[in-house]
């Protein structure tokens, strides 16, 4: 199976290759540190993962890609 | 003297340095230069004739014994003339024919080559090979600087032999470097040939690899970092109509309604200062320069990347204005002679007062750092000013060098911090200054510091002070930093791989091979693609521990605790199950470098940002129709965009990462065999064009106008 992101191979038993694996579970991770500092839900969360500029790549296209899924 | 009398011949490493061992030792001053198909020699008479000549640095290199290029394992091997290993290397023919046409003649050899292990090696072939068998007559010159004393001792203080350890340790660190570096490059290219059908080189190396997989470590992290917000306050106080920026007695705080409570509470409130604190430090000398610590602050200070900082302290080495640069040492021992050093740089108007104070102290003692290195002191100015003007970057590196001397000899300095604490409604902000006491030290290295002075008014505790503004800031955590050249040598340093001597140039290779780009270092797709095959399939040449574990295996060869052969076998046994597993998975790992490869390609081509649709990118394209090459948006074969722009058929072209001043689009370099080079704005309208236009229409005009003639 592909990555949902990439055309990397998916690791098994995930959506996602390697790399974007390592960044969806950053990803995952971060959210309650998020919520709690500022009061944000999931939705709300990924926009601004997706907007910030300090954000890596692939946690940009990971949150993206998430987005798109909440749509 | 003539060429038919006997004569000693002294092998030098470098052109420069032969000169000035032969002006040194010719008992008036003036040796007789000759010169044989481009290559420079001089003789001088001493207690004996002598005959200095010198090499171009490595005149030999270690090749494979026999066989075709496209195949490995390779083990067999054997040190040969460089000329015939490598393109481009003809002179060295040359250079190892005069030599040994000169060894013919003498009856004593000097091994002066630089005393470390690359000079070693080069003195060694040279005298095995083109003096044919004298390494085991031949005598050893050893210094750590290019002043005539110096090298009038070391002449008369000749080591009876050379240091054979030393020669050892070099040549095994040579042969292992030629062992992974041909067999794992061989491997990776031949699987991505093979695979595409089309010849590009990829290479790898003992160090090399390990170096990049840092690289590819941290541009992981980068890629997949997650941003956390968090709050700080901003606040200033006013005191006697002057303000003060104020740190809050928190310096993060984890949730903005946190933040905000604070800015809530003491928003337009008055305060009063609690507590005044001062504390004074002794600040102590910094320590004396060795190489990695020289390059890492010409670094910090000029932006010099570690390797031109090496090129340029090795040549104010040539030149006598500083000692041996390629040292691992901290340490001054006073054999060195301070006063006579400080004594010769007050000759110079920008020292004489600083070195006048130090020489007028009655004992100079230097503060040292912990690390030793065997054969030279750490680097220091040698007391002899320019013979000729130096250029910006030399004149630089050895201000750095005499300002840091000195430096070591100075008094601690003392600084003073100051503190007061106000609370305002219960909270509590501070108000820092920092001044010095005492320079000491810091007098001799001014222009290099990087300290502050912040004076604060006079306030007594108990006084009233209003806050005069106070907001929240909004942050975010940031990812690692990118490492630079000298943040990267630095981590090879503290990770015990490379030497001195080759750190810095293995970091340019990363550049030139294109594994690796800008100053604050991204990796290229290629460059990580390489270290995933390798981390996959062969993770023992990139292992840290077990390069590490190599690089100490080897040097135990300089103290005779390790014999050479044993460390060959251990290196070939290491890597015989490494290339067996890259030649069984040769198909898949051909098809994920072939793939970065086309990438790396493609990225080469890509200009910048459409200017039309904004969403595609430009590149330059070929057409097979008409077979011209041009400029197309990436967006053309979506349908979506047909922004084209021409381009020069004849020379090469590739973008230049810069933007046209006069409207901003990317900007192409350009080479026509024959032509200077130039930048090109492809722009039809760029308005640089139409002033050029109007600029030579105006000249055209003034040289047909009856007024100019």
């Amino acid at each position: 199976m592909k990555c949902k992101v990439c055309s990397r191979q998916a690791q098994t038993q995930s959506e996602y290759c390697e790399f974007h694996e390592k960044a969806y579970q950053n990803i995952s991770q971060k959210f309650e540190v998020w919520k709690r500092a500022s009061g944000v839900d999931w939705k709300e969360y990924l926009r601004e993962v997706a907007k910030n500029q300090f954000t890596g790549t692939w946690a940009k296209e990971v949150a993206e890609s998430l987005l798109s899924k909440e749509a | 003297m003539t060429l038919m009398e006997k004569y000693t011949l002294i092998i030098t490493e470098k052109p420069d340095a032969a000169q000035r061992i032969a002006e040194a030792l010719d008992s008036k001053g003036k040796p007789k230069k000759a010169e044989e198909k481009t290559v420079p020699y001089f003789m001088a008479n001493r207690d004996k004739p002598l005959v200095v000549v010198p090499a171009l640095g490595h005149l030999y290199t270690v090749v494979h014994e026999h066989g075709r290029r496209n195949y490995y394992p390779v083990f067999n091997f054997k040190w040969a003339p460089r000329h015939l290993a490598e393109k481009g290397a003809k002179q060295i023919k040359t250079w190892i024919d005069i030599i040994a046409k000169l060894a013919e003649n003498a009856d004593g050899f000097i091994d002066a080559c630089d005393f470390d292990i690359e000079g070693a090696i080069i003195g060694y072939t040279i005298l095995k090979h083109a003096c044919k068998d004298k390494d085991a007559v031949a005598t050893r010159m050893k210094y750590s600087t290019l002043m005539k004393a110096e090298l009038e001792k070391s002449y008369a203080d000749q080591m009876p032999h050379l240091d054979f350890a030393m020669i050892e340790a070099g040549r095994t660190r040579h042969e292992v470097d030629w062992l992974y570096g041909v067999n794992v490059s061989r491997a990776l290219t031949l699987a991505a040939n093979r695979w595409s059908g089309r010849y590009s080189t990829l290479s790898t190396g003992r160090v090399q690899g390990p170096t990049l997989k840092f690289l590819v470590a941290r541009e992981r992290s980068i890629h997949s970092f997650v941003p956390i917000p968090y709050w700080s306050i901003l606040a200033e106080v006013e005191i006697r109509g002057s303000k003060y920026l104020v740190d809050y007695e928190k310096k993060t705080m984890e949730r903005k309604a946190d933040a905000d409570a604070v800015v809530e509470a003491c928003k337009g409130k008055t305060g009063q200062i609690e507590k005044i604190e001062e504390k004074t430090m002794q600040v102590t000398p910094p320590i004396p320069f060795d190489l990695g610590s020289l390059q890492s602050e010409a670094y910090s200070l000029f932006g010099y990347t570690p390797s031109r900082t090496g090129g340029i302290a090795e040549r104010l080495y040539l030149e006598a204005l500083i000692s041996y640069p390629r040292t691992s040492s901290q340490k001054l021992p006073p054999v060195i002679g301070y006063k006579d050093i400080l004594s010769g740089l007050s000759r110079e108007p920008a020292y004489q007062k600083l070195a006048a104070e130090l020489l007028e102290k009655g004992e100079l003692k230097p503060r040292e750092g912990p690390k030793e290195d065997p054969a030279h002191p750490a680097v220091y100015p040698t007391g002899n000013t320019p013979s000729r003007v130096l250029d910006e970057s030399e004149r630089r590196i050895w201000d750095l060098v005499v300002r840091r001397f000195m430096a070591v000899f100075g008094e601690p300095g003392v600084k003073q911090s100051m503190k007061a604490s106000i609370n305002v409604n219960g909270h509590h902000f501070y108000l820092r200054g920092r001044r010095i006491l005492k320079e000491g030290w810091m007098r001799f290295y001014k222009p290099y510091l990087r300290t502050e002075e912040v004076s604060l008014p006079a306030i007594k505790e108990g006084e009233t002070i209003r806050l005069s503004n106070i907001g929240r800031e909004d942050k975010f955590t940031k990812p690692p930093p990118r490492y630079n050249p000298s943040s990267l040598l630095k981590r090879m340093e503290e990770e015990g791989i490379g030497t001195k001597a080759t750190r810095a140039e293995i970091i340019e290779t990363l550049y030139s091979r294109k594994y690796v780009t800008e100053e604050r270092i991204v990796v290229t797709d290629l460059g990580f693609d390489v270290i995933e095959v390798l981390r996959k399939y062969a993770p023992g040449v990139i292992s840290v521990k077990l390069t590490r574990d190599l690089e100490e295996k080897m040097d135990r060869i300089q103290n005779n605790l390790e014999k050479r052969e044993n460390i060959l076998l251990e290196a070939v046994e290491r890597l015989k199950p490494v290339l067996t597993e890259l030649k069984q998975r040769e198909e898949v790992i051909g098809e994920a470098l072939s793939n970065a490869i086309k990438r790396a390609r493609m990225q080469e081509r890509i200009i910048g940002e459409c200017p039309s649709c904004h969403t595609g990118k430009l590149m330059i394209l070929f057409s097979r129709r008409t077979k011209k090459r041009f400029i197309g948006c990436t967006n053309y074969f979506k349908g979506a965009c047909k922004t084209s722009f021409p381009l020069p058929q004849r020379g090469t072209t590739k973008p230049t990462g810069k933007l046209c001043k006069g409207c901003g689009w990317p900007l192409l370099f350009v080479h026509i065999r024959g032509k200077r080079p130039w930048n090109l704005c492809f722009n039809p309208n760029c308005p640089k064009k139409e002033e050029r236009r109007k600029r030579l229409e105006m000249q055209g005009l003034q040289q047909t106008s009856p007024d100019s003639k």
